[in-house]
């Protein structure tokens, strides 16, 4: 038996997904099949992993870590039958990067709603030349569904033969097929969104760099790491958040406002500067309307 | 066409315990014998494996030759020749004396020695030809050998059912048409009668014996723009390194999985202008392969793959071998020899996932060695310190696990996947942000 791929997608596109598929028979995988087509059993994943939580009890722990990437978060549960995980996970110091292959999970409480999240098998902490790579690799796949879903689209119906006649690989041909018959016609432009998206935050020429002054035309040891140095204002601002983290909860956003008027800086430009520290991963927001320091 | 695939078709459906639909089955059972010529048997033992499924549970017998037989068969069916046929009397351990018979079945493939443990319901006598139901097929002494059992029914057919065998007069019948043309990436086991048009990389001349016959064989490694493949040419035909060739009239066998060439005198072989293929140095560079690619065929040679090594296996890092038989030591026993003094090797057993598929890449000493910056006896101090192995499997999981890399090496498989023998590696650097504004330029010139 053929081992199952690692899928490498992004959060937005995982966590749409509500078609749970089992392969029938016993023992056979189950797959999430996304709005795209991605049929995930396995996934390898790379990003921020922003916190790391104990949900469960100090006799039955389960770890719970967010992983966050361009487009949105996962979630990752790793409880007593992934101890390895979970022992990995435990002594994580977030934020950092860290790479990560699962298992996907569905979890469909009554309400209907449906939830996606990854059981660990491997969590690693890697640097962000790993990050990057990962960001690219998530994106031609990304693309590759994209493409042939818009084949797809043209056709009526669709079939795996006829998608496999115009070039489509079969596993994704299949995914597409049960995709096109839980989702219906999916908007495609938000995924081309999606896409442009992860390739841009590639790109220094995206990112917002201080104010407008131009890139150091001399090639220095390290020019991104430059590029990337908060100004007067951010690093004030940087100072309050992590003056007013107490509880490792993150800053309030109440409370930073009064400390930066307090220090003159203006409503305007202390929402530039904490927009242009969040685009250079300097801090974070672990919970709406709180700031965090990496 | 259709009416006769009609029962092999539901026999596989059956076999994936109807998981997927007839139609799908129909169209691949076709393109697996119209668009590769593979056997039919070939062509469904490779269905049902790849839908997940164990061949071992298809039963509309198609007949089997000899040559296509592995151990370890449950079902066989077969047309043969009794070419040898004799008595004895054996006692099994715990039971009382009983009577068998043992000889050896030819076919115009290859002959066989084969055991029949139940008395049958006729006698058998030498010449006789027989159709062979349900027989089962175990691994004696290196040579594949058939075996009656309970549930084997043997009956004996019209003795012109099946050509005489002839030994020493080439492995197979005459072909009839004309040759399939196939580039070297599309060969597929069990193929015949196909038509190759290659370089010769390397040939050599070997000595071999098969089924107690010395023979000569010239073996190497030929490629054409899509691929390289090992081949065994079963006549002299004067091969020359560099040569550009037309073959016609080869088949394809394979050896773990990787499919391969064979050609004997049936073959046709034409000489051709060097220009027609590119110059050898461009023909040996290994061709880079999609893992979902490489399954589909099965393996291949020397071939490049850039994935993530996203696991270490059990068993990387330090370990103590058998003096023996080499094989991995488990708490300081081999498997077959018991508790022996192992010796120290390095190795990584990882897993490359290249998002299309995964594969397990075994990296040798050497190159465990060049991973790690140490020797081994580095390796072996640092456990002694740290009182465990471990400390070098961690070190090689700080190093790998994550990490894109290049591995380039020979791909076969078996029931477990896929897995390389990697010949060289190196850490994948990529120039990420060109190719990423290179990607996003296509997207906004294509809206």
């Amino acid at each position: 038996m053929m081992r199952e791929v690692a899928w490498r997608l992004f959060a937005s596109e995982y966590n749409d997904a509500t078609l749970e598929m089992n392969g029938g028979g016993e023992r056979a995988p189950s797959y999430l099949v996304t709005p795209l087509g991605a049929r995930v059993n396995r996934v390898f994943v790379v990003g921020v992993i922003t916190d790391v939580e104990n949900i469960g009890t100090d006799m039955q722990p389960m770890w719970r870590a967010r992983v966050a990437d361009p487009t949105g978060t996962f979630h990752v549960y790793a409880g007593q039958y992934q101890p390895e995980a979970a022992a990995a996970l435990s002594k994580l110091k977030p934020p950092l990067f860290g790479a990560i292959v699962g298992k996907s999970r569905v979890y469909t409480p009554d309400s209907g709603a449906v939830y996606t999240s990854i059981r660990p098998e491997t969590i690693k902490a890697v640097d962000e030349s790993v990050r990057d790579y990962w960001i690219l690799e998530a994106c031609r796949s990304l693309r590759k569904r994209l493409d042939a879903m818009a084949e797809a689209q043209k056709m009526d119906p669709v079939t795996k033969e006829g998608l496999m006649k115009i070039g489509v690989k079969e596993a994704i041909a299949e995914g597409i097929v049960q995709a096109v018959g839980h989702y219906g016609k999916v908007d495609l432009s938000r995924y081309m969104a999606m896409l442009a998206e992860g390739l841009r935050y590639l790109l220094p020429e995206y990112r917002e760099t201080g104010a407008g002054e131009p890139e150091p035309a001399v090639a220095s040891p390290e020019p991104e790491r430059k590029a990337s140095e908060p100004d007067a204002d951010e690093e004030a601002v940087l100072e309050i958040i992590a003056s007013l983290d107490k509880d490792g909860r993150g800053a309030a956003w109440e409370g930073i406002l009064d400390a930066a008027s307090a220090k003159g800086v203006s409503k305007d430009r202390l929402e530039e500067s904490i927009n242009r520290l969040l685009d250079k991963g300097l801090v974070y927001e672990p919970i709406l309307g709180r700031m965090k320091k990496i | 066409m259709k009416e006769e695939l009609a029962p092999h078709v539901h026999d596989i459906t059956r076999a994936l315990g109807n998981k997927v639909s007839e139609q799908e089955i129909e169209r691949e059972l076709s393109s697996y014998l119209n668009v590769y010529r593979v056997s039919l048997d070939t062509a469904k033992r490779s269905i049902v494996k790849k839908h997940g499924g164990n061949p071992a549970s298809l039963a509309v017998g198609v007949s089997r030759t000899l040559r296509e037989l592995i151990p370890g068969e449950q079902s066989v069916n077969l047309l043969a020749r009794i070419v040898s046929v004799n008595e004895k009397d054996v006692t099994p351990e715990g039971q009382g004396t009983k009577r068998i018979l043992y000889g050896i079945l030819g076919d115009p493939t290859a002959t066989i020695p084969f055991t029949a443990w139940e008395p049958l319901n006729a006698p058998l006598a030498r010449g006789d030809v027989v159709r062979v139901q349900n027989a089962y097929t175990k691994e004696y002494r290196g040579q594949v050998q058939v075996n009656f059992g309970v549930r084997t029914v043997v009956s004996k057919e019209a003795p012109d059912a099946l050509p005489e065998y002839t030994p020493g007069a080439g492995v197979g019948a005459a072909y009839v048409g004309k040759p399939t043309p196939v580039r070297v990436v599309d060969l597929r086991e069990g193929a015949s009668n196909i038509a190759v048009t290659a370089r010769i990389l390397s040939v050599e001349r070997r000595e071999v014996e098969v089924e107690g016959t010395p023979k000569t064989v010239f073996s190497g490694v030929l490629a054409d723009e899509t691929g390289k493949s090992q081949f065994s040419a079963w006549k002299d035909f004067d091969l020359k390194e560099d040569e550009v060739l037309r073959i016609e009239g080869a088949y394809v066998k394979s050896w773990r999985g990787i499919p391969q060439i064979s050609f004997d005198e049936r073959a046709t072989i034409t000489r051709l202008k060097p220009d027609v293929l590119p110059p050898a140095d461009r023909l040996a560079a290994s061709p880079r392969m999609w893992i979902e690619d490489l399954a589909e065929r099965g393996g291949g040679v020397d071939v490049s793959v850039r994935g993530i090594l996203i696991d270490l296996r059990e068993g990387s890092g330090l370990v103590y071998r058998c003096p023996e038989c080499r094989r991995v030591l488990r708490k300081g026993a081999c498997r077959v020899h018991g508790e022996v003094k192992g010796e120290p090797d390095l190795r990584v057993k990882a897993v490359l996932d290249d998002g299309s598929g995964a594969l397990t890449a075994v990296f040798d000493r050497e190159l465990t060695e060049a991973l790690l910056d140490k020797s081994l006896d580095d390796c072996i101090a640092a456990a002694k310190e740290a009182m465990s192995t471990d400390v070098v499997r961690d070190e090689l999981s700080d190093l790998l696990v994550a990490q894109p890399v290049e591995a380039r090496g020979n791909v076969t498989s078996d029931d477990y996947g896929l897995m390389m023998i990697v010949e060289s590696a190196k850490m994948l650097k990529v120039d990420v942000q060109a190719e990423a504004r290179e990607m996003l330029e296509g997207l906004e010139a294509s809206e």
